[in-house]
């Protein structure tokens, strides 16, 4: 027992080291704790334990479930047409791109090379949300459009992890029928859940997401799919509910990222082997430009259909060029279920990675769209306005 | 009959001491000019590269609420002066969204509290008030 206190209070003590440099930095503890893993890892031989894996794989659905749940159902209702057609392209050109390029440039196995197209295929929602908000663009229509196609990208490299993999039986059927039932059932079921328990200590509202997303992430391995699919699933069907329930988000917000997506991020960086990081830069740096040569090539021209100006639409495709946490999901799930080497994945993991800076670097240096700074509402002006809206009301 | 020196005046306005000297001493222009007087505060430390939506909003919705009681603290002192302050929060960089905001804004003048940095950082990069005094579009008034 006394290994496994220890073991905990050196992971703990990593995830802290990464919190004070994220929060001295201002780079999102994610990144800082995948840096901090590697460094661990490849330092110190930190390796994951059976109850590590756990953590970090709880830590994986939940976030998720979260980037699920944080889409806007208006945005992806008022701009479904081209954030549909933007979203799907910009999933099906890097994973493509990416696929052919492993399976006949690199010769990597058929198993690997579809990782490889699913790691490289995401777009970061996330990322892309916290640029729009400096530009002032998560306000406009363009914003919300992209930040709907985003949603769509996600849900087309979620929908592939889940599906290219998974066995032809019994319980692919099962899991396929229990959760369109659940899918169907949850927005209202979580509903009324949440009104009649938000604001309980024991949270019975997050008891009963945890134990929707347990039994079908069980359902999903046994089928040999990925629990991440009904999560991510589940998160867009009750980002309704959720929206109106913001203190329930923002307990499940602090719970998964204090408790167990440290153990997911160290976990994704100590697998990574930097010496074959450093002698396959070459490769690495192809794989991000087939990335964003395949979004550019994917992306750009239906931004143009879609009437985006050229900075606009160079600043959409290099946008949607992001990843972060999904394409360390798939990484690390082909790792895992043996479909990659661990050389392999430690390639995946800087590409993603590489994914997450650079596009945003040369979107917000080069072709960052004029958005007035004096017609950008603050917060505090719009909800002044709402609020003299309110009282002229009849 | 003379035009006032100044008809649109931008203060920057991040809370501490000597962007609080700033702000008085342009409330002061702004009532004795008849200027027009706005406020800009940058939430500048938001996190980069976050991995969920959620990791930025809970920052974000921070930082939000530490400005609101901020600007809402500012226009309250420049009310009581009869000066009226138009206050506004913008995330970004600070030098690049002040810059911004006050080219947009048409303003001619800005004024900034003194942002001192270490002597050796300032020696390397300068100071935040070098570099808004350099890039400003207007002139600048740097309250020490």
């Amino acid at each position: 027992m006394a290994q496994t206190w220890l073991t905990a209070a050196l992971w703990v003590g990593l995830a802290l080291i990464a919190s004070w440099l994220s929060i001295r930095t201002a780079i999102s503890v994610a990144l800082v704790e995948i840096v901090v893993g590697a460094l661990a890892g490849n330092l110190l031989h930190l390796h994951p334990t059976d109850w590590v894996n756990f953590l970090a794989g709880l830590g994986s659905v939940l976030l998720t479930f979260l980037a699920g749940a944080e889409i806007e159902p208006d945005a992806l209702r008022k701009h479904w047409r081209p954030a549909l057609v933007i979203g799907f392209v910009s999933f099906l050109a890097p994973f493509l791109g990416a696929m052919v390029f492993a399976r006949f440039l690199l010769g990597w196995s058929a198993n690997a090379s579809k990782i490889a197209g699913i790691a490289l295929s995401t777009t970061s929602v996330a990322v892309v949300y916290a640029v729009m908000v400096e530009t002032g663009l998560n306000a406009t229509d363009i914003g919300k459009l992209i930040l709907a196609a985003c949603f769509v990208t996600d849900l087309g490299t979620v929908l592939a992890l889940g599906a290219l993999f998974a066995n032809d039986n019994g319980w692919l059927v099962a899991f396929l029928l229990v959760s369109t039932l659940v899918l169907l059932a949850a927005p209202r079921f979580v509903e009324s859940f949440l009104h009649r328990f938000e604001g309980q200590i024991s949270e019975p509202e997050i008891k009963l997401l945890l134990l929707l997303l347990f039994g079908l992430g069980g359902l999903a391995a046994k089928a040999n799919s990925e629990a991440v699919l009904p999560a991510y699933l589940l998160g867009l069907v009750t980002a309704g509910a959720l929206a109106r329930h913001r203190e329930t988000m923002h307990h499940l917000r602090v719970t998964t990222f204090a408790l167990l997506t440290p153990f997911y991020f160290l976990k994704a960086g100590a697998l990574v082997q930097a010496g074959v990081v450093l002698r396959q830069l070459g490769i690495i740096a192809l794989f991000l430009s087939v990335k964003m040569v395949a979004k550019l090539v994917g992306v750009y021209p239906l931004a143009k259909i879609f009437r985006l100006d050229n900075p606009t639409a160079a600043y959409t495709t290099l946008l949607m060029s992001t990843g972060l946490t999904f394409g360390t999901i798939s990484a690390l799930f082909g790792l895992t279920r043996g479909y990659i080497t661990a050389g392999q994945y430690s390639v995946l993991v800087t590409v993603v990675i590489a994914s997450a800076i650079v596009p945003t670097l040369i979107a917000q240096s080069f072709f960052r769209p004029k958005v007035s700074g004096m017609e950008v509402l603050s917060e505090d002006e719009a909800l002044a306005i709402q609020r003299q809206e309110g009282s002229d009301a009849p | 009959m003379t035009t006032p020196p100044f008809r649109k005046i931008l203060v920057a306005y991040d809370g501490s001491e000597h962007a609080s000297k700033a702000l008085q001493i342009a409330i002061q222009l702004a009532a004795a000019t008849g200027a027009e007087l706005h406020s800009i505060s940058v939430e500048e430390d938001l996190p980069k590269y976050v991995a969920t939506v959620g990791e930025f909003e809970e920052v974000k919705r921070k930082r939000d609420e530490y400005f609101e009681q901020l600007t809402t603290e500012a226009r309250a002192m420049a009310w009581e002066q009869g000066v009226s302050l138009h206050t506004h929060v913008r995330a970004g960089h600070e030098v690049e969204t002040i810059i911004r905001f006050c080219q947009e804004g048409g303003f001619d003048l800005l004024v900034i509290g003194f942002m001192g940095h270490s002597r050796i950082f300032e020696r390397v990069w300068g100071s935040t008030s070098q570099t808004l005094t350099r890039l400003a579009p207007c002139s600048v008034l740097v309250v020490k």
